[in-house]
């Protein structure tokens, strides 16, 4: 009997491990991400530009820990919150971004607000898809969640 | 009794790890047989499978061949799109990758440790792999890479160059050997590395929102723009391939960053853990297929 109960718990044990190790890209942070209103919070008009970069430099490193950070047309949402800070700091109304793109040194200028608003939005949304996908991958594959 | 409901339950739950470990590639071969299932459903007569093609003009639906069975999606698009397969069939009559095979070549038989580490070329088959000791999968790019580093040298870079030059010689050795892929999964860990692989391909990633999967299995055969997506059936099969976009070879690490970036979202490493376990998900569903690189694509 004792050998019976310790068999049931090892296999026990070692499907709650399994469990475990499937769902190991939801971090805290990823939770706590999944719960807000981007709308709301990357808000410039509603929360000022100094709190929505903040909401950008809280999640963004989790998202680069995570290998999901957003990258749109060679930039990396690092370095709009980067120039974004650099600007907010010279309280420059237009945030000029440095970057590297196929080997050369390239720039391009954005509103502040709009820079603020894209660093915040990328932030968050590249972790609640995170959150997203660990339900929603099934659907898409042919034989499970995907029928045809 | 419930003595005997214990050693029932124990019985059938010994059972059935038994049985699962002698069969890890039991959920893979599922989704492998499924793909080939939808793709084969869906290419039959895509006219008459409108609701793959949502977006498709009557235009569309001319350019795009019937019947495609299995083994012709080792072709990627141009297994389904007319206009491609001949595009491609002209450039293939004087192929631009034939110089790359000769230096791979060159690089088998003067690169120090090369031959030692590899001594059937004939292998782009078999990778990428999972390598028990490390507990990790390895792509014949990382592989390449370990075995220079071994023998006191340089790694290469893992996109292009030396590395894309060598893995033809590999492809092509292999295709002339009429190997087919076959990839395989050993062990519990390397079921999990799988199952890792697949949800980083079926994932939503990006600012666009986009997986693998919305290109590649959903998307296949419908039209972006001039370009007939290809179809995640056969991907791995022609690797490396000389784009006409690179003027030049490059390795299906490089072709997965391009894909990402598409996507929206900051590539990964080529060699990280992440990719090569994307890659290894992507090699078995191509299962079965014969190797048919190096090849050309736009």
């Amino acid at each position: 009997m004792k050998t019976i109960n310790r068999l049931v718990t090892i296999l026990g044990l070692g499907a709650a491990l399994s469990i475990a190790a499937a769902a190991e890209e939801v971090t805290p942070m990823v939770e706590e991400a999944a719960k807000l209103d981007v709308k709301k919070v990357c808000d410039v008009k509603a929360n000022g530009l100094e709190k929505v970069l903040a909401v950008a430099e809280k999640y963004n490193p989790e998202a680069i820990k995570l290998g999901v950070e957003f990258k749109r047309l060679g930039i990396r949402n690092s370095v709009y919150i980067k120039g974004l800070k650099e600007a907010i700091k010279a309280k420059k109304p237009e945030v000029t971004l440095h970057y590297k793109s196929k080997g050369k040194e390239k720039k391009k200028t954005f509103k502040t607000d709009y820079a603020a608003w894209r660093a915040c939005t990328f932030a968050v949304r590249s972790l609640q898809q995170v959150k997203e996908a660990q339900k929603d991958y099934h659907l898409a594959i042919p034989g499970d969640g995907y029928k045809f | 009794m419930i003595g005997k409901i214990v050693k029932t339950s124990v019985a059938v739950l010994m059972g059935a790890s038994v049985a699962y470990a002698g069969t890890f590639n039991t959920q893979a071969e599922k989704d492998r047989q499924a793909l080939v299932k939808y793709m084969e459903k869906k290419f039959s007569d895509p006219a008459k499978n409108k609701q793959f093609f949502p977006y498709a003009s009557a235009e569309d639906f001319k350019s795009l061949r019937k019947g495609v069975k299995f083994e012709e999606f080792r072709l990627g698009s141009y297994a389904y799109d007319k206009q491609g397969r001949s595009q491609y069939e002209e450039i293939n009559e004087m192929p631009p990758y034939e110089d790359a095979i000769d230096a791979g070549e060159e690089l088998y038989n003067k690169t120090k440790g090369i031959k030692q580490c590899f001594p059937d070329p004939a292998i782009a088959g078999e990778y990428p792999k999972f390598d028990e000791k490390k507990g990790q999968v390895v792509t014949l790019s990382v592989a390449i890479n370990d075995c220079l580093k071994a023998n006191g040298q340089k790694p290469w870079k893992l996109t292009k160059g030396k590395l894309a030059d060598l893995e033809a010689y590999f492809a092509h050795m292999s295709k002339e050997a009429g190997k087919k892929v076959n990839i395989t999964i050993p062990s519990k860990a390397a079921a999990a590395a799988y199952e890792r692989g697949k949800k980083n391909y079926y994932s939503q990633r990006g600012y666009l929102k986009l997986s693998c999967a919305t290109c590649h299995v959903q998307g296949a055969g419908n039209r972006v723009r001039r370009e007939v997506l290809s179809p995640l059936l056969g991907h791995t099969t022609h690797f490396p391939v000389y784009r006409l976009k690179w003027q030049g070879l490059g390795t299906l690490e490089r072709r997965i960053k391009g894909c990402e970036k598409n996507q929206g979202e900051n590539p990964h490493k080529p060699g990280s853990q992440w990719m090569s376990e994307m890659l290894y998900f992507m090699a078995y569903m191509s299962n079965g297929l014969p190797v048919d690189g190096p090849d050309i694509r736009r």
